[in-house]
């Protein structure tokens, strides 16, 4: 695309003639990313300051010029290649920390921060900032909210989505929007999470740190299959053992680790795992034994603790060298992505050898066995093309078996262009559709990172959607013809906390737990469940949720917005859209970054953007801290919502609530 | 096999070039080694011109991918000479990048093999000449050094910088040059130095190869490093003024450095039976010697000697006294600059870090990973200003760590660091690390 002189005058005026760079060698050298894709943008911007940013949006947006966000151009996905030409916006220079508040538990840091960075402010501090994806030596927190990036310790402490507080963030158009977790309606950060820069640019985070963990113990488990020790995995959730990390590997990776880096792993076993707990001593020492018990039960080959600081680090400093170990191998390595729940995990892996072997391609397979999500390291040579061609056909392969296994085709590397078209195979058209929404939403020109994240002429390549049970056909022809009458309409469970003069279109027949499944440690249930109902059959099957035991439903106590602290629970989603379509996002999958976090957007909308019909959640082997519920207030609108609600609901069907009374 | 053509970056003029390069995992063209490279990105954040830019052109990643489209005709490099050239020329050489790179992809030495392509100048042309003297006249240079020193200690560079003489195209670097050169060395230490060829040995075991600026500009760097040697008991004969071929190597015509590594060579091959092993002061020089096979790819024969010179080549540490030197003032901080071309990996780093750590013990300060090191063989003549920023973060992170010796591996960086240490934070000073020995 070619950018008029006109709007390259106004932004040399806006950032300086020296941040805009149209010369060849500019312009190729920022055509990349970690993957394999490359496009070469028209112009590159280096934004010199947080205040530039909105300014340099206004024209880009005046002028429809596209543009892509890029910080340390680190993922694997291809988010920052410009496919439409135009403009990158580079924000590696906005890389300042500009507070640290031990007191309060958070820092302010622009958007390029580097992870590591602010990793080494705060461990002096005796701090910590939890997600650790295995680049946070070079990402930034920017592209780690973008890509809702994760790392080792998601198990027990989430990914980067739960450890936002604050963002400032600039829509495409230069309109500035600070979301806090503490606004009423839906959860906007972490709608940002996972959204590539299609919906903006992130300028500024207040970001959730940690009290770092002062006993630390770390363990070396050898076992003589994968299934063995994704069983272990499950068997201690089980036990309500939340580990700080799980990491496994197959034999491929110790073999390629020991050979490179002589972490002094044992190259016979088939799986190996490396386990760490913290907490206080005794809660250590406790643990270590049941863990030990665990892992000889699932036929534990060598079970070692690590009994220096040294040994700890030794045990990590081969983890952090599998990346190492391949790359050195062929030109190219490929980092596969897919999550599925935990209990697929062993068939899933056996898929993915067989289409590996098929392919005769060298892989190795690592995986976060706490979360389900798995990484095969695919080694290979760009520059051979057949080669290539069989790598590209095999990581498509290895996604769809990850959907067929009722799983994600990415679990924290994002979506980008790389897997851009198995998209149509995870979702179908209407949750596809609502993705489109939520961009056009957003971005009604499309010049924020253009053609990513959704796929392109999804409609004819879906899968069809299954048939509506009768309860949700019969709400779905009630929601038709409320739409046909033009009657607005407001979604209500058990009624106690709506006090509303709008028609309600109850919930109550959608009140079937579907599944308490204690081998994933979820739960599904129908919107219109009673919370006293709920969390009555989950103790009966001696499981707890972190659901309060009051009034109302648990869609009403989601849709609310009275219940934030349960919204990292919540995996899973269906809903009925204003139109009448039917979404299903999320499942049993502990982590999902494919598409919008569509889980979050419905948290706290206050049945704005539809019905809720259904939720699969985090459920737990032993009592846990119960979510507090707050306050029913209506939720302040903002641009970006209003937005929304004209894309999904033009016609009003769905009305902001007015008033309300104490939950 | 690979059913691609490797192409080359300057196929018409093979001779320019290396023909191929010896990594970790074997020998692989450049085009080979380039497109190793999987644009993880490891190498940004240790990259001190990445560090100060924030921008891919000034990265190893860009760097390396520049190098990949130049191969494979993408970028037409003559259409953009000046940015190519700029892109190059910031880069230190240092191998921070290599060193955090999986692949341990030798970004340095596809600038060099860039910079044959574009037949870029780094250096400022009179500097360049005079300094080229060294390999091609030594007797010549010598003079020319002498003379140099001679009329600085007159004043008369001080009267040129007063005049402004200095501040004329192509001579700007004589201000830098004066500024970080010491003044007049301590006569006794001179003497001692150009006695200490009197005492050549006649049946040595082993040859000492003085950096240029032991030789002439520090002579506490050389006779320091000569009592380590004695003290091994050691009889050592000096080659005095000899040049290695490093200089042609990163700022030259390979071609010559070729050559003057065969006289090297065979200058060594007919001194006492011809195993003796060479000893140097400069960690460039002992890098660039380890590496000198791949000079000679083509050339099976020359090879195997470049082979033999290399695994002959010690550095001060391979020649440290078991022994704690000298009591260790307990006051003092100390750190390690490893400012090198190439490399921050191997032995000798390894060494270095160990006997600061013994001899220091709680007062050896470790470098964080971004901690800057001065740039090292003479980049403060290339890029003055990145030089200068690079140098300040240096002394930030030295007056941080509250650090009073900074101790180096060449005495180059010795007198680079000192300059910005006496100006910004005198508490502190650098010295080549064989000055431990007094």
């Amino acid at each position: 695309m070619h950018i008029p002189p006109a709007a390259l005058r106004q932004l040399q005026h806006t950032v300086g003639k020296d941040n805009i760079l149209t010369d060849d060698i500019s312009l190729s050298l920022y055509a990349y990313d970690c993957s394999l894709s490359r496009t070469r943008p028209d112009a590159l911007i280096n934004l010199p300051s947080e205040e530039s940013i909105s300014p340099v949006l206004r024209i880009l947006h005046q002028y429809a010029i596209p543009f892509v966000p890029r910080a340390a151009a680190t993922n694997h996905a291809g988010s920052c290649s410009a496919l439409n030409g135009g403009v990158i916006l580079n924000t590696a220079g906005l890389n300042r920390i500009l507070q640290i508040n031990t007191r309060e538990g958070y820092a302010l840091v622009q958007t390029g921060v580097i992870t590591g960075d602010l990793q080494d402010k705060l461990a002096p501090l005796g701090f910590f900032y939890a997600p650790d994806p295995a680049s946070e030596r070079v990402c930034t927190l920017g592209g780690n909210l973008a890509q809702n990036a994760s790392g080792a310790r998601c198990m027990k402490y989430g990914g980067t989505i739960d450890h936002i507080l604050e963002a400032d963030f600039v829509l495409p158009d230069g309109t500035e929007m600070h979301f806090s977790r503490r606004d009423i309606g839906p959860d906007w950060i972490g709608l940002l999470a996972g959204s590539e820069g299609t919906l903006g640019l992130i300028k500024r985070m207040k970001v959730k740190i940690l009290p770092a963990a002062k006993h630390i113990k770390t363990f070396l488990v050898t076992f003589p299959s994968l299934a063995d020790s994704v069983q272990t995995v499950s068997d201690l959730a089980a036990q309500g053992i939340i580990p700080r990390c799980v990491e496994a590997m197959d034999q491929v990776t110790t073999r390629a680790v020991e050979a490179f880096a002589h972490a002094g792993y044992p190259t016979n076993a088939q799986a190996l795992l490396i386990l760490e707990l913290d907490g206080t001593p005794a809660q250590i020492e406790r643990e270590e034994k049941q863990l030990e018990g665990i892992c000889l039960h699932n036929h534990a080959q060598q079970f070692i603790p690590a009994k220096t600081e040294a040994e700890r680090q030794k045990l990590w400093f081969g983890r952090r060298a599998a990346y190492a170990a391949m790359a050195r191998l062929a030109p190219n390595v490929m980092v596969g992505d897919g999550t599925v729940p935990r209990s697929e995990l062993p068939r899933a892996l056996e898929k993915v050898r067989r289409i590996l072997d098929e392919n005769h391609i060298y892989a190795s397979l690592l995986f976060h066995a706490g979360d389900g999500n798995f990484h095969p390291q695919i080694v290979f040579d760009e520059r051979h093309k057949p080669e290539t061609v069989r790598v590209t056909r095999a990581i498509k392969e290895i996604l769809q078996a990850c959907v067929d296994c009722g799983g994600t085709i990415s679990g924290e590397h994002g979506i980008g262009v790389e897997k851009r078209a198995v998209m149509a195979y995870q979702y179908d058209t209407p949750t596809l559709d609502l993705f489109t929404h939520i961009k056009h939403a957003a971005d009604p020109l499309g010049i924020a990172n253009p053609l990513k994240l959704i796929p392109l002429d999804y409609a004819s390549r879906t899968r069809e959607p299954a048939a509506l049970p009768p309860a949700l056909q019969q709400l779905s022809d009630q929601l038709k013809t409320c739409r046909q009458a033009h009657t607005p309409l407001i979604p209500a469970g058990a009624n106690t906390r709506l006090h509303a003069n709008t028609r309600t279109l109850s919930t109550h027949t959608l009140c079937r737990i579907v599944d308490i499944d204690k081998t994933n440690y979820t739960a599904t249930a129908e919107a219109g469940v009673l919370l006293k109902d709920l969390t009555t059959a989950l103790r009966g099957k001696n499981v707890f949720c972190a659901l309060p035991d009051g009034p109302g439903t648990l869609g009403g106590a989601f849709a609310s917005g009275c219940v934030p602290d349960f919204y990292p629970d919540v995996l899973g989603i269906e809903a009925l859209l204003p139109d009448g379509s039917y979404i299903r996002y999320g499942g049993k999958l502990m982590k999902n970054a494919a598409g919008y976090h569509l889980t979050r957007l419905f948290a706290g909308s206050q049945g704005t953007l539809g019905i809720i019909t259904r939720l699969t959640f985090k459920i737990f082997a032993t009592p846990v801290a119960r979510a507090e519920a707050r306050r029913f207030q209506p939720a302040v609108s903002n641009p970006l919502w209003e937005a929304l609600k004209k894309q999904l609901d033009p016609d009003g069907l769905f009305p902001a609530l007015e008033g309300g009374m104490d939950a | 096999m690979p059913d691609f053509f490797a192409p080359k970056l300057d196929p018409l003029h093979p001779q320019r070039h290396l023909d191929a390069l010896d990594t970790p995992f074997g020998k692989r063209s450049v085009y080979d080694s380039v497109s190793y490279c999987t644009r993880c990105g490891s190498c940004q954040q240790a990259c001190p011109t990445y560090l100060l830019t924030a921008q891919e052109t000034f990265s190893p990643r860009g760097r390396n991918q520049l190098v990949r489209l130049a191969a494979e005709g993408k970028l037409n490099l003559k259409k953009n000479r000046q940015l190519a050239e700029k892109t190059l020329n910031t880069c230190l050489l240092c191998g921070r990048c290599t060193q955090a790179c999986a692949g341990k992809i030798p970004t340095a030495e596809h600038m060099l093999e860039l910079r044959r392509t574009l037949q870029s100048r780094a250096l400022p042309r009179l500097l360049f000449g005079l300094l080229s003297l060294h390999g091609s006249h030594p007797r010549l240079f010598s003079a020319w050094v002498k003379t140099g020193l001679w009329l600085r200690r007159l004043g008369v560079v001080t009267l040129m910088r007063r005049c402004g003489l200095t501040r004329l195209a192509g001579l700007q670097w004589v201000n830098h040059a004066d500024d970080i050169l010491p003044d007049a060395p301590d006569r006794p230490q001179r003497t001692a130095w150009k006695q200490k060829d009197v005492l050549l040995q006649q049946e040595p075991t082993l040859i000492y190869l003085p950096s240029l600026e032991a030789d002439f500009f520090m002579p506490s760097v050389a006779l320091s490093t000569l009592t380590l040697v004695e003290q091994k008991k050691h009889r050592v004969q000096i080659w005095h003024n000899t040049a290695s071929g490093l200089f042609e190597y990163v700022y030259g015509d390979i071609r010559q450095s070729r050559r003057l590594l065969r006289r090297l060579i065979n200058r060594r091959a007919q001194t006492a039976g011809g195993s003796l092993p060479l000893l140097t002061d400069s960690i460039d020089v002992y890098l660039f010697l380890r590496r000198s096979p791949q000079l000679f790819t083509d050339w099976p024969r020359w090879r195997a000697k470049a082979e033999e010179l290399a695994k002959s080549v010690l550095f001060v540490t391979d020649v440290w006294p078991r022994a704690r030197l000298t009591q260790p003032d307990k006051e003092t901080r100390v750190r390690l600059d490893a400012s090198a071309l190439f490399t921050r990996e191997g032995a000798p780093f390894d060494k270095a870090h160990k006997i600061l750590q013994t001899q220091f013990k709680k007062n050896f300060v470790e470098c964080l990973y971004k901690d800057a090191d001065t740039p090292a063989f003479g980049y403060s003549f290339v890029r003055q200003n990145l030089h200068h920023k690079i140098c300040m973060s240096a002394v930030q992170g030295i007056a941080r760590t509250q650090t009073g010796t900074v101790f180096t591996l060449s005495g180059l960086s010795a007198l680079e660091l000192n300059f910005y240490l006496k100006r910004f934070y005198p508490l502190a000073q650098a010295d080549h690390l064989t000055r431990l020995n007094g």
